[in-house]
């Protein structure tokens, strides 16, 4: 596998996935950042970040994962690589390596933006102490659908020699799992889909935010960690990828 | 002589429609194989049925004298090289980069990599990414990355495909040397029969995914004094190979 690893990153010289990961990250952080950080904001800055984060995450993740999978499976239709890779080695291996990779880089991009929130709510001064159990959940929380979405793209990619197809599922799935964050009435919604999980995860809420008194009334609550449907993630993921690496494997080149 | 690849009744459908049909082949050891057929006849497919990246309906197939499974798929194709329909490369890298992934792959040594650029006139433009090569460059590359691991098998699916006269004569003369300089075996698809008549000792002749007919090609000219080649190939296939 270490073979199969190192042969990935030499496929992506000067393709510029890891710029182009970590432009898509530095977009995100932009966004996550932007704000006026002042009064109830900045003395409850953590518990702000953990509020607002998942929206962005649901918006930016698919984003970086929908990008670097296709980046990554594209080079192998583009150059019709598949018919003699596998010639070389076992499909599913092949299809691990490049699962793995891509994780790879995804991971580094999770860890970038959760080394920057936490650099930036310190430099920014931010109430109170950072709280550190929580934030290695939102991690957790976080990464759990990023790499099941990351799964899903990265099956479709290897499977469809036109990465539109990817490109246009995940951008539905996202959109979908976006809007499902705003219809708490319907939580089923976002449990259906593996884009929702960003909400279905969140455990911080924000009441007592009115147009007229603002935050003068408003407080955050921490809600129990849903880990039910945390396993649920995990067991949709681990699913995902043995249905992925049986069709990829099952695909005639 | 030993028989390197043998299939019986090897057969592949698509939707309940046959693509190849019960196909018998045998390819000695040593030998230029020439799989000699009208486009869509079959031959890509056998030959990738050969590789085991289409799964066959019905039949076996034997390399090596193993028989090819889904588990051993790999360990036999270990000792062949494939170029299949166009050549596999790598647009961004470099010859020389496109090869190291292979080599990493193949586990086989670096060296290799000098050998195969070498024997493939390839050398000098081992730094020139892929992108910028003519489709013979590219051909030739395909060719090095099948010869990279020195198999004892090489599979050749319309190796020609595309090159100008002189490209083509330049890969016969190179694919006619690989039996006696390394011992190869060599399976070399293509529709041109002129290419066959040149290159290849035994032939198989495919048409509608049957065997039209298999053996030493000095035989075949021999069935009917009467008749050119080419009548004989048309007889048999019921189409111009010779376009």
């Amino acid at each position: 596998m270490i073979g199969l690893l190192k042969c990935e990153y030499r496929k992506t010289r000067r393709r510029y996935v890891f710029i182009t990961a970590l432009v898509i990250t530095a977009c995100e952080l932009v966004f996550a950042f932007y704000g006026k950080y002042e009064g109830f904001i900045l003395e409850n800055g953590w518990m702000s970040f953990l509020y607002q984060l998942p929206l962005i995450n649901s918006i930016f993740f698919p984003v970086l994962s929908i990008v670097v999978a296709s980046r990554l499976c594209d080079i192998e239709h583009k150059g019709q690589q598949l018919k003699l890779l596998c010639t070389m080695t076992e499909k599913g291996r092949l299809y691990d390596a490049k699962l793995l990779y891509g994780l790879g880089i995804v991971s580094l991009c999770l860890a970038v933006t959760f080394g920057a929130e936490i650099i930036f709510g310190k430099v920014m001064g931010f109430g109170g102490e950072l709280p550190v159990k929580l934030y290695l959940i939102y991690m957790l929380f976080t990464a759990a659908p990023t790499f099941a979405v990351y799964v899903f793209q990265h099956t479709l990619s290897m499977l469809f020699k036109n990465q539109a197809i990817p490109f246009f599922a995940g951008i539905i799935g996202e959109f979908a799992g976006l809007f499902s964050m705003f219809l708490p009435q319907l939580p089923a919604l976002r449990k259906a889909i593996i884009w929702g999980y960003y909400g279905v995860l969140q455990f911080v809420g924000l009441y007592g935010w009115t147009k007229e008194t603002r935050y003068e009334n408003a407080y955050f609550e921490i809600y129990d960690r849903d880990w039910t449907f945390f396993a649920v993630l995990v067991v949709l993921t681990v699913v995902m990828y043995l249905i992925g690496r049986k069709l990829f494997d099952m695909k005639e080149v | 002589m030993n028989e390197i690849v043998r299939t019986h009744g090897l057969t592949k459908s698509y939707d309940g429609s046959p693509c190849v049909s019960n196909l018998n082949m045998s390819v000695r050891e040593g030998r230029i194989y020439g799989f000699l057929g009208p486009n869509g006849a079959g031959k890509s497919t056998t030959l990738k049925m050969l590789l085991g990246l289409v799964r066959p309906t019905g039949g076996e197939i034997t390399v090596f004298g193993k028989r090819l499974t889904p588990k051993n798929r790999i360990e036999i194709l270990r000792n062949t090289g494939s170029l299949i329909e166009s050549p596999s490369y790598y647009g961004h890298l470099t010859a020389e980069e496109n090869l190291e992934i292979y080599r990493t792959l193949l586990g086989v040594p670096k060296k290799n990599i000098d050998e195969v650029l070498r024997i493939v006139r390839l050398d000098r433009q081992k730094r020139k990414k892929t992108s910028a090569f003519s489709l013979g460059m590219k051909q030739r590359l395909g060719l090095a990355s099948a010869l990279l691991a020195f198999p004892k098998l090489l599979i050749l699916d319309e190796p020609t495909n595309g090159l100008d006269p002189a490209g083509i004569q330049e890969m016969r003369e190179l694919i006619r040397s690989l039996p006696k300089k390394y011992g190869m075996t060599v399976i070399v698809s293509s529709h041109l029969l002129s290419e066959m008549d040149q290159l290849a000792e035994d032939v198989g002749i495919i048409a509608n995914g049957r065997m039209k007919y298999q053996g030493e090609l000095s035989r075949l000219h021999e069935t009917d004094r009467s008749k050119t080649l080419e009548e004989i190939f048309l007889d048999m296939t019921g189409k111009d190979v010779s376009l």
